[in-house]
């Protein structure tokens, strides 16, 4: 700023007289303050996001554990997603998978901080995402509520000793973690992204089975996909290693190992017993369509040029694709 | 009336203001002041601005909002160029009034002069584009990079290039 555009009086500014003049025009005028909007209103998008986050946590560090290949010699990237693939899951994979706190500790060195925003602008302003909207929403739909995730970073360090614990407590007895492994580190970053919600009013009855359960009328989510670094640990190694642990299903590592291009594919899980999915076309990109068993609800996961967009909600395969197909 | 005896009547008393709300006041009131000041040009305006953005915070958001500095400035901004522009309307009309009264040929330095007046540079940050005005009174307003990107939901990367295009739009605009 070499010269100044925009010349200015010298103004000495009486913050304590502002501050009464404005109690005075607040109590004049009757002003209650906002303190935080209705409550109902409100909670939904935090916990949706809290679980969303969960999810794509889950995704993101099973995908990388799990999939990565090649050999690395420094820190590079070793997951960026570039597309989406179904990977069916059955309830035992869910619950005899061991946690990722077995193999070590996690560290956010930015934890997830989800919060909400009142308005569309606020929402692309704390993110610093070019934000898509649906310019077709289904009928019956009340006004958007936005959430935002601001990027969040952690670090995963795997430790042997603590995978040794982790598998006396539960009496079983681990393959041993390569000497390379140990003390190797991840680098995973998530976000920012966006959420949208619409709901109609109702809310569908929780049933804790149904994953599609909490879900509002529509959802449209859409954030920078999950990036994972490694400080050189033999990833190679480290998939073979994973995928031989205990609770892994031989038909998962197998599902695992045949994703082509594991480096750039975001493995969407999809609970064989609740839901059924297939790919399909949106916005010009191939992407996946979940459908839960019962037709209640459905999902649209894809990527495009680096965000990972998702639409949901209680709506037909039809009515969420238009929806899909809307944003821009 | 006293707050007890406003309930005795069966009236609603306001609530007093949240702390939070008078911390937010305090640490943002002379930057939104300086904001609006490099577009109105004028203390009692840009206080009168800054009264206005405050009370419309307060109406619609919780002072904790991690997006409150970030609004509040933008608003500044917006509030300040509707004053302005409103300004500028009056002035036209009162200038085409008197207009045809004390005509005088145009001195082309003289005329350098005047657009350089406070009055033709408000009147010049008026007449670009608002992304553009904001832009630049955030900046001269003593705002940071990541301060004007936050309020303008634009990358901080592509703030210095905005800057650069404001800058030369406001040139050409006082110019013209």
């Amino acid at each position: 700023m070499s010269e100044d555009l925009l010349p200015v009086p010298e103004v000495r500014v009486d913050t304590e007289r502002a501050l009464s003049r404005l109690r005075a025009r607040i109590d004049a005028e009757r002003i209650a303050p906002v303190t935080r909007a209705p409550r109902a209103a409100r909670r939904t998008p935090v916990s949706i996001w809290a679980r969303g986050l969960a999810a794509a946590a889950t995704v993101a560090v099973v995908a990388t554990v799990l999939t990565v290949s090649g050999v690395a010699e420094t820190i590079l990237t070793i997951f960026e997603p570039k597309q989406v693939v179904a990977v069916p899951i059955t309830m035992n994979d869910v619950n005899g998978a061991p946690s990722l706190a077995t193999y070590g500790t996690l560290t956010w060195s930015t934890p997830p901080r989800p919060f909400d925003v009142p308005d569309l602008r606020t929402a692309a302003s704390e993110s610093g995402l070019t934000l898509l909207v649906p310019a077709t929403l289904p009928q019956s739909v009340g006004a958007a509520r936005y959430g935002v995730m601001p990027r969040t970073t952690a670090t995963f360090t795997f430790s042997a000793e603590k995978t040794k614990q982790a598998a006396a407590q539960q009496g079983r007895t681990p393959p041993p973690m390569p000497a390379n492994i140990e003390g190797s580190k991840l680098f995973i970053t998530g976000g920012p992204a966006v959420v949208m919600v619409w709901d109609d009013g109702t809310r569908p009855t929780a049933n804790t089975k149904d994953p599609f359960a909490s879900l509002p009328k529509l959802m449209v989510a859409q954030g920078k996909g999950p990036l994972v670094q490694s400080d050189g640990v033999t990833v190679e190694q480290l998939q073979s290693y994973l995928l031989a642990q205990p609770g892994i299903s031989p038909q998962l590592a197998a599902q695992i190992r045949a994703i082509k291009d594991p480096s750039s594919t975001l493995p969407i899980p999809v609970p064989v017993d609740l839901a059924t999915s297939k790919k399909i076309t949106v916005q010009g990109v191939e992407g996946i369509f979940i459908g839960d068993s019962t037709g209640l609800g459905s999902a649209l996961i894809w990527q495009k040029g680096g965000i990972v967009y998702g639409v949901a909600g209680t709506l037909t395969e039809a009515e969420i694709l238009a929806v899909a197909n809307s944003l821009r | 009336m006293n707050a007890a005896e406003a309930m005795r009547a069966g009236q609603t008393v306001p609530r007093p203001i949240p702390p939070a709300f008078e911390e937010l006041f305090r640490k943002e009131y002379g930057r939104v002041v300086a904001i609006a000041l490099r577009i109105v040009g004028d203390g009692d305006d840009a206080e009168d601005v800054a009264q206005d953005v405050f009370v419309s915070f307060y109406r619609k958001h919780p002072a904790d909002a991690p997006y409150a500095p970030s609004w509040l400035h933008a608003a500044a901004a917006h509030t300040a160029l509707n004053v302005l522009r409103s300004r500028s309307r009056r002035g036209r009309r009162e200038t085409a009034e008197s207009a045809g009264l004390d005509r005088e040929p145009i001195d082309p330095a003289r005329a350098a002069e005047v657009a350089e007046t406070r009055a033709e540079v408000r009147a010049a940050l008026g007449r670009i584009d608002e992304r553009s005005a904001s832009l630049l009174a955030l900046r001269y307003g003593g705002l940071s990079y990541d301060e004007i990107a936050a309020a303008l939901g634009v990358k901080r990367s592509g703030v210095g290039t905005l800057l650069r295009r404001a800058e030369e739009a406001f040139r050409k605009e006082v110019r013209s």
